[in-house]
C-alpha cells in the first residue's frame, strides 16, 4: 500500500513543523532574538572555533607531581607522629613516587607504629613486613584526589580567564588528567597564558589587636607595620547597599589597595600586620568536613606543605588567643581566633558555620594556587578573518553542491520525482539544523563538509526507491502498484546501505574532538534523519499526487 | 511538462562484468601493492595532528608571499625541519615546523625570545642533569612572584605558582621533566617564528600539537579505522552469509589501501580530516556493495539453476543504474567541496572524490568477484533465507 494512515501523515507534518520551529532561531536577526523568550532562542547552533575564531588549549595536569608532593607531606607527618609516640625509626622515605617506606629500629614496635600512622590517615593502604612498613594511598583515595585536582584546576582556570566575563570560555575535563579550554574570539594567546598563570593572591596575616577599633569607625592612624583590609562580608554589604561604589572598586585602574578601599568606601575593615605569616602557595588542601565530636558541626580542615606547616606552627604557637586573618585578593575572607598551636601541617577552623559556608570557604582557600602544573600539550588558534574565510568557502561549497545535486535529480527523474526528492533533501537539512540546535552542537568547517555529503547521500535513498519503481514499471505494473512495490522492496536496501555509514559516523564521533566531531555530528544526524525524509516523507508526497492526478503513466 | 526524465542507462544492460574479473584482480592487486609499497617507501605525509609539530598560517602584509625567502628565514632558525606550501592563494602560506625536542637548542631559543620580548638583560639556560628538563631563568633585576609570573608567560610557560621564587630574586630554576620541557618547546618555537617573521607577515592561525598528543591521536586513529572495518564486516556478515562478509571486507581494504596510495601519490596532507575521509569512505563504499549483495541474494532465491557468474552479472546489471546514480549524486556534491571548499578541506575532499570512484569500482568487481572465488552457492543460503525465498516464490 502506498497510502499512509492519517495519523502518520499528521505526525510527518508535525515533525517537519517542529523542525522548522527549532531551526528558526538560527536564521533570525539579532533584534528579533532579543524580543523572543530566552528558552526558545537559546537552543541555537554554535559556530565552532575554526569558523568563529578563537583559541583552543588542551592542558595536562601533572598528577605525578601532585602525588609526589602529597607523599612527601605524608612522610613528614609520619616522622612527626612516630616521634610523638616515641617509636624509633631508622628511615622514612618516599619510594618511586607511589609509596612511603618506614624502616623501624625495633620490629616489636610495628603494631604501635601502624596504629600511630593510622591516626594520620585511616584510609592508607599498609603493607610490608618485619621492620618495614610500606604506606600507599588506596585506589579510591587516589581516584578521589585526581578528580579533586582536576575539578579544582578547572574552577581556578575559570576564575582566572573569565575575570572580565565578556567571553564565555568552555572549560571541561578531558579523560583522566586533562582539561580542554576553549576561548572564542581570543587572538592574543600570550595574554591568555598570562591569565592562566595569574594566581589569586592568598595570604595569612595576624590581626593587629592593639589598634583600637570601635564599631564602624576606622582608626585614624596606623603603625607602619599594619594596614587595613576590607572583610568579605563588609564588601558584600557594601555591594548590596551601594552597587555603584562596588563597581567603581572593581573597575578601578590601577587597582585600589585594600587600605584605599577602606578609607574611601568604609566597608567593614580589619587592621592586619603587613608581614605574611604564610602564603596560599603553601596551602595544599582545604576541605569542608564535620567535627568528630561535639555534635559534628561543619568545619573547614586545611593542610599545609612542610614549609607552610613550619611557618604556621611558629606563628600560631606565639599568638594563641589572637586572630589570624586570611586574605584573598585584597579581601579578608575570615579571621578565626587561634585556639592552640597548630603544628604538623594541618588544622581546622571551627565556628557557627553552615555546610554551605564551610564549602564556600574551603573553595576560596583552595582557589589560591593551581594544585598541579598544567602543561599545554595542544594549542590551536584561529584568527577571526581566517574563520570568516572558512565560513565563506564552506557556504559556497554547500550551496553549489546542493544546486548540483538538485539539477542532477531533476534531470534524471524529471520535475516531479526529482522535485520531490529535492524537497525531501531540503527538509532533511532542516531536520539536521533542528537536531543540532536541540543538541547545542557546534558547526565546524568539517561539519559543513559533512552537510554537503549529507546532501548527496540523502537523495541516494530516493535513487534506490525510484530505480526500483522504474524496474517495476518496466515489468508492466500499474503506476500505483509500481510505486507501492518500489517503496516496499527498496526499504531493506535503503536501511542496509545506510547503517554502515552510521557505524563509521558513530566511531568517528567517539574518536574525534573539536572539528572532526563536528563532521561526525552532521553526517550521523543527516543519515539518521534522511531515513525519515527519503522514505516516508517522499512517499507521503507521492501518495497525495497519485490521489490527486490518478496517473495512467508515471513520469519517471 | 518542461522536460522528460532522462534515463542514464537506457535499456536493460547486459555487460559481462564478471567475465573481466581476472583483469580486475590483476588491476586491483597491482594498485594495492603499489599503494602499500608507496606507503612503505615514501610514507604518508602526516600532518601535525599525528606527528606533532607546529603549523602556522601566514599572510603577507603586502604583495605576494615569497616561499623561498620565507623558507630560508624560518629554516635558519634552528627549529628543525620546516616545510612550506602556498595555502589557498598567493598571499597565504602554511608553515610547518617539526615536532620540537626538549633539547638545549630549544632553551637557547627561549633565551632569544626572552631577550627580545622582555629585556636584553634576561638569560635562560638549562639547569641540572642533562636527562632532566630544569631551566634556569635569570632576570636583569630582582622580581617578586608576580613579576616572575608575567615574565615566564612571555615564553609561553604555564607553571604552578609553587615553582616560582617567593622573595625578590634574580634567578629562578623551574623544575620540569624532559617531557614537559619538550611540550613547552613547542610554545617557544611558535614565539620564535612569530618574532622572526611577524614584521612582514600577519599570522592568521596557529596550531601546535605536542609530542604526546600526536602519538596518542595516531594510536586512536588506527583503532578507529580497525574498529570501523571490523564493525562494518560484522554487520554484513550478520545480515548476509559469511561469503558476503569476506567480499565486503576485501572490497573495504581495497578502498582504504588505494586511498592511502592516493595520499602518497599526490603528497596530500594526512591529517585528522583525512582520517575522517578514510572512515567515511569505508562507510560509504560499502553502500553500493550492499545494494548489489541484496540483489544477488534475491536473485539466488529466484533463479536456483542459474550459474553463479551469470547470476552475479544479472544482479550487477540490474542494479547498475542505481549504483551509478547514487555515486553520481555524492560525486557532484563532493566535487563542489573540492572546487569551493577552500584549502583546509582540500585533502579531505580529494580523498572522498577518489573514494567514491574506487568504491563504485570495487563494489562491482572486487566485492562481487570475491563471491566467485569463495564459490557461493544457493544451497548455502541460511534456513531462514530459504524459507523467505520459498514464500516469495509462492
Amino acid at each position: 500500500m502506498l497510502n499512509l494512515p492519517r495519523w502518520q501523515v499528521i505526525a510527518i507534518i508535525l515533525v517537519t513543523g517542529l523542525a522548522g520551529l527549532f531551526a528558526l532561531p538560527n536564521a533570525l536577526p539579532g533584534g528579533l532574538l532579543d524580543v523572543l523568550p530566552a528558552w526558545y532562542t537559546q537552543s541555537r547552533i554554535n559556530l565552532g572555533l575554526d569558523l568563529r575564531g578563537g583559541a583552543y588549549f588542551l592542558l595536562e595536569a601533572d598528577l605525578r607531581g601532585v602525588l609526589n608532593e602529597r607523599l612527601t607531606n605524608l612522610s613528614d607527618s609520619v616522622r612527626g607522629e612516630l616521634r610523638k609516640q616515641q617509636v624509633g625509626f631508622k628511615d622514612v622515605t618516599v619510594q618511586g613516587g607511589s609509596s612511603v617506606t618506614v624502616v623501624l629500629r625495633d620490629e616489636a614496635q610495628r603494631a604501635k607504629a601502624i596504629e600511630a600512622i593510622r591516626t594520620i590517615d585511616p584510609s592508607l593502604a599498609v603493607s610490608g613486613q618485619d621492620d618495614t612498613i610500606r604506606l600507599a594511598f588506596s585506589d579510591q583515595e587516589l581516584f578521589r584526589k585526581k578528580k579533586e585536582v582536576i575539578d579544582q584546576s578547572i574552577e581556578i582556570l575559570r576564575r582566572r580567564v573569565d575575570e572580565t566575563g565578556t567571553i564565555e570560555p568552555t572549560i571541561v575535563r578531558q579523560g583522566d588528567d586533562r582539561i580542554e579550554l576553549q576561548m572564542p574570539g581570543i587572538k592574543d594567546t600570550t595574554e591568555l597564558k598570562r591569565k592562566i598563570n595569574q594566581t589569586a593572591k592568598l595570604t595569612f596575616h595576624l590581626v593587629n589587636e592593639d589598634v583600637a577599633q570601635t564599631g564602624q569607625n576606622l582608626p585614624a592612624s596606623l603603625p607602619p607595620t599594619t594596614f587595613l583590609a576590607p572583610t568579605r562580608e563588609g564588601m558584600q554589604a557594601l555591594r548590596a547597599a551601594n552597587p555603584k561604589a562596588y563597581e567603581d572598586i572593581q573597575s578601578a585602574n590601577p587597582r585600589l589597595t585594600p587600605e584605599q578601599v577602606c578609607r574611601r568606601y568604609q566597608p567593614q575593615c580589619l587592621p592586619v600586620f603587613k608581614r605574611v605569616v604564610v602564603g596560599g602557595e603553601d596551602l595544599d588542601d582545604a576541605k569542608s568536613t564535620f567535627e568528630s565530636q561535639q555534635g559534628g558541626r561543619p568545619i573547614i580542615s586545611f593542610t599545609f606543605n612542610s614549609a607552610g606547616g613550619r611557618a604556621f606552627c611558629n606563628a600560631t604557637r606565639t599568638n594563641i588567643g589572637k586572630r589570624l586573618a586570611i586574605q584573598l585578593d585584597g579581601e579578608i575572607i575570615s579571621a578565626p581566633v587561634v585556639q592552640s598551636a597548630i603544628c604538623g601541617g594541618s588544622g581546622i577552623i571551627t565556628g557557627q558555620f553552615t555546610t554551605q559556608q564551610t564549602q564556600e570557604q574551603a573553595l576560596l582557600l583552595r582557589s589560591g594556587a593551581l594544585p598541579a602544573t598544567l602543561t599545554i600539550i595542544e594549542e590551536r588558534t584561529v584568527g577571526a578573518d581566517l574563520g570568516a574565510d572558512a565560513i565563506r568557502s564552506g557556504t559556497v561549497a554547500a550551496l553549489v553542491g546542493t544546486v548540483l545535486v538538485v539539477i542532477f535529480m531533476l534531470a534524471v527523474y524529471g520535475p516531479l520525482f526529482g522535485g520531490f526528492a529535492s524537497i525531501a533533501m531540503m527538509v532533511n537539512m532542516l531536520l539536521v539544523f533542528a537536531g543540532m540546535s536541540i543538541l547545542g552542537a557546534s558547526l565546524t568547517l568539517p561539519g559543513i563538509a559533512g552537510l554537503v555529503l549529507t546532501v548527496g547521500m540523502s537523495v541516494d535513498s530516493n535513487v534506490l526507491i525510484y530505480e526500483r519503481v522504474r524496474e517495476e514499471k518496466a515489468n508492466g505494473r500499474s503506476p500505483f502498484s509500481s510505486l507501492a512495490e518500489g517503496y516496499g522492496r527498496a526499504l531493506t536496501a535503503v536501511i542496509d546501505s545506510n547503517l554502515t555509514g552510521l557505524i563509521a559516523g558513530v566511531i568517528l564521533f567517539g574518536f574525534g574532538s573539536g572539528p572532526i566531531r563536528g563532521f561526525a555530528t552532521t553526517l550521523t544526524l543527516g543519515l539518521l534523519t534522511h531515513l525519515f525524509t527519503a522514505t516516508i516523507f517522499t512517499r507521503m508526497l507521492l501518495a497525495a499526487w497519485v490521489r490527486w492526478r490518478r496517473p495512467t503513466d508515471l513520469p519517471i | 511538462m518542461l522536460w522528460r526524465p532522462h534515463h542514464l542507462i537506457r535499456a536493460k544492460t547486459n555487460f559481462d562484468f564478471l567475465g573481466k574479473r581476472r583483469l580486475a584482480v590483476v588491476l586491483s592487486t597491482a594498485i594495492n601493492i603499489l599503494a602499500l609499497v608507496g606507503v612503505a617507501v615514501f610514507g604518508l605525509n602526516f600532518g601535525i595532528d599525528f606527528e606533532g609539530g607546529i603549523a602556522i598560517q601566514v599572510r603577507a602584509k603586502e604583495g605576494t608571499i615569497h616561499l623561498d625567502d620565507l623558507r630560508a628565514t624560518v629554516g635558519n632558525l634552528g627549529v628543525g625541519e620546516v616545510a612550506l606550501q602556498e595555502f589557498g592563494d598567493s598571499r597565504t602560506a602554511l608553515i610547518r615546523v617539526q615536532r620540537q625536542e626538549g633539547n638545549a637548542a630549544c632553551v637557547a631559543h627561549a633565551d632569544r625570545v626572552m631577550k627580545k620580548r622582555a629585556d636584553a638583560g634576561w638569560s635562560v639556560k638549562p639547569s641540572g642533569p642533562a636527562t632532566g628538563g630544569d631551566v634556569e631563568f635569570t632576570s636583569p633585576g630582582p622580581l617578586d612572584a608576580v613579576g616572575w609570573r608575567d615574565a615566564v608567560s612571555r615564553v609561553g610557560l604555564t607553571i604552578q605558582e609553587r615553582q616560582l621564587p617567593r622573595a625578590n630574586t634574580n634567578t629562578a630554576t623551574i623544575e620540569m621533566t624532559h617531557d614537559q620541557r619538550a611540550e613547552w618547546c613547542q610554545q617557544v618555537a611558535i614565539k620564535l617564528v612569530e618574532d622572526t617573521i611577524g614584521g612582514k607577515y600577519e599570522l592568521r592561525g596557529t596550531e601546535s600539537v605536542g609530542p604526546k598528543i600526536g602519538a596518542e591521536l595516531m594510536q586512536h586513529g588506527i583503532y578507529a579505522v580497525l574498529a570501523t572495518l571490523g564493525a562494518i564486516c560484522l554487520y554484513v556478515w550478520v545480515r548476509f552469509e559469511w561469503q558476503f562478509g569476506v567480499g565486503a571486507l576485501v572490497a573495504l581494504l581495497h578502498d582504504v589501501i588505494s586511498t592511502l596510495g592516493l595520499f602518497v601519490l599526490l603528497r596530500l596532507d594526512f591529517s585528522l580530516t583525512a582520517l575522517a575521509a578514510l572512515l567515511t569512505i569505508a562507510g560509504y563504499s560499502i553502500n553500493d556493495t550492499v545494494v548489489i549483495f541484496d540483489r544477488v541474494r534475491e536473485n539466488m532465491r529466484r533463479y536456483k539453476k542459474m550459474s553463479l557468474i551469470d547470476l552475479l552479472n544479472l544482479s550487477v546489471n540490474e542494479t547498475l543504474a542505481r549504483t551509478i546514480m547514487t555515486s553520481g549524486t555524492v560525486f557532484v556534491a563532493v566535487a563542489a567541496l573540492v572546487l569551493f571548499g577552500g584549502p583546509v578541506l582540500y585533502s579531505f575532499s580529494v580523498a572522498m572524490l577518489w573514494g567514491i570512484i574506487v568504491g563504485t569500482y570495487s563494489s562491482i568487481w572486487v566485492a562481487s568477484g570475491m563471491l566467485v572465488y569463495l564459490k557461493l552457492r544457493p544451497d548455502q543460503l541460511r534456513e531462514k533465507d530459504k524459507d523467505e525465498a520459498a514464500s516469495a516464490k509462492a
